[in-house]
């Protein structure tokens, strides 16, 4: 059988949380310790990923990041190509995702006792040294939490993936894109195959990084 | 907590080289193809292979969807529509190249019937109450759901048919429901009936209007003379058997 799209699917799947955690750790801070203009908008941008139809946001998507579209022929101009490249089924992964993380480790930073926080800034620590050293310790089990919610996410990513990767074999074709290809091709075995196999990893990935976050604290 | 970002950062970074090790190496030619194409291209594709010495990557889906990738910029070669709408719609365009539009296809209907369910063999039947549920594809966007939705008007049974619909999203999942025993009937391609294993009859094509399906090469292919090989090959002597056969009204039959 081939493991193509297993391989693409991890890639994709730990590259897009790696860049939702870079761009969702602070963004959830923001949101919960700042007020700034367009706050409120921000807030609602982040959930909309959830409300869309995944095919329609990739539709959408598709028509900004393409050849023809506003930011798609910038892209083109400096000669880059990301629709219908690994790079779009990682772009689609952390736009289905990001809101999950986003969510869980705002709630997880509101959680976290501010006056702790002023301690720390009487003490003469930084804002940085204090986020890394009283708020994210302290808020840790919620943006852990939502890493995992957004990595599985990311690994079952369909819709948006299917408009803006497309489903090209050994070049796009994701995990649950083999697997509903095969699905549609009447190769039962295979997708069966596919899915236990997506399920399996996922369910030692959740368990060994538990296992890992609990001998760490 | 910073050691675990780390992990996961190293994790991200090193993701990519391990997985390039098992990335087969760079196929040369991309055929879209509408999925009633799914087994007379899984026949044809690695005849061509062999003949021409190329590798293809196959790419079944909806034909509309594959159009919008198409005019986005997706690397397929060449596109083989089950509706001559979406190549006429690329061409005006620009987006495939308007001279190697060919017509490759008529498209035809046929009447399935699920296992251990009552036999049919016309559209007529379907109004009887033993046959509750029939799928079609979804009339809307999918060539063949529109036109067996005319089929069972021109027959006359659409008032007492209509309420047992249900809509597939295209004619391969509505062959599905039928499979699965979910539905007792369906109205789907010939196409991806012979391949099933389930009972079908055809549905009269003057039933219906022609389901004329055109290919085309694509404008940004770096291949064009291959994509028009493989349209050539489909078109001609080596395809048009196979065509036929799997149950496909061919240029100059129709």
């Amino acid at each position: 059988m081939d493991l193509f799209p297993l391989w693409l699917s991890l890639r994709v799947a730990v590259t897009a949380t790696a860049l939702t955690l870079l761009a969702g750790v602070p963004l959830a801070w923001a949101l919960a310790r700042r007020r700034f203009p367009g706050r409120d908008l921000v807030e609602v941008l982040v959930v909309l990923p959830l409300v869309l139809p995944p095919t329609v946001l990739g539709y959408y998507l598709l028509q900004l990041l393409g050849r023809q579209g506003p930011v798609g022929g910038l892209l083109a101009a400096a000669g880059l190509e990301l629709v219908f490249t690994w790079w779009a089924a990682v772009v689609a992964a952390v736009v289905g995702s990001v809101a999950l993380l986003v969510k869980a480790a705002q709630a997880g930073f509101e959680a976290v006792d501010p006056r702790l926080e002023q301690a720390a800034r009487t003490l003469g620590r930084s804002e940085w040294s204090v986020f890394w050293s009283v708020t994210l310790p302290l808020a840790w089990r919620a943006v852990l939490a939502g890493t995992v919610l957004a990595f599985c996410r990311a690994m079952g990513e369909f819709g948006i993936t299917l408009m803006l990767a497309g489903s090209i074999p050994g070049r796009t074709q994701t995990l649950p894109l083999a697997i509903y290809d095969r699905v549609q091709a009447d190769r039962m075995a295979e997708a069966n195959a596919l899915a236990l196999l997506a399920v399996g990893i996922v369910a030692v990935l959740v368990l060994g990084l538990r296992r890992l976050a609990r001998l760490r604290y | 907590m910073r050691s675990l970002l780390a992990a996961v950062l190293l994790l991200a970074a090193s993701a990519p080289a391990v997985a390039a090790g098992g990335e087969p190496p760079r196929p040369t030619l991309t055929v879209f193809a509408a999925s009633d194409l799914a087994f007379a291209f899984q026949e044809l594709v690695p005849r061509f292979e062999q003949a021409v010495g190329v590798r293809v990557t196959l790419v079944l889906g909806s034909s509309g969807q594959f159009a919008h990738q198409i005019a986005q910029g997706a690397p397929a070669d060449v596109f083989f529509s089950a509706d001559e709408q979406f190549v006429e719609r690329l061409a005006r365009q620009g987006a495939v190249l308007p001279e190697t539009r060919t017509l490759y296809a008529q498209g035809r209907l046929a009447l399935v019937a699920a296992r251990g369910g009552p036999r049919l063999t016309e559209l007529a039947q379907l109004r009887e109450a033993r046959v509750r549920r029939v799928a079609i594809a979804n009339p809307v966007h999918a060539p063949y759901g529109r036109t067996a939705v005319e089929a069972l008007q021109r027959v006359g049974v659409w008032a007492a048919v209509e309420p047992k619909l249900v809509y597939a999203e295209n004619v391969r999942q509505a062959l599905q429901y039928v499979q699965s025993g979910a539905v007792e009937a369906g109205v789907v391609a010939l196409a991806v009936a012979l391949g099933s294993g389930l009972d079908w009859a055809p549905v009269d094509p003057r039933l219906h209007a022609p389901l004329n399906q055109a290919a085309a090469v694509v404008r940004r292919s770096a291949r064009p003379e291959l994509a028009l090989a493989f349209l050539q090959f489909v078109n001609g002597p080596e395809g048009r058997p196979v065509m036929k056969r799997y149950g496909f009204l061919l240029p100059g039959e129709f």
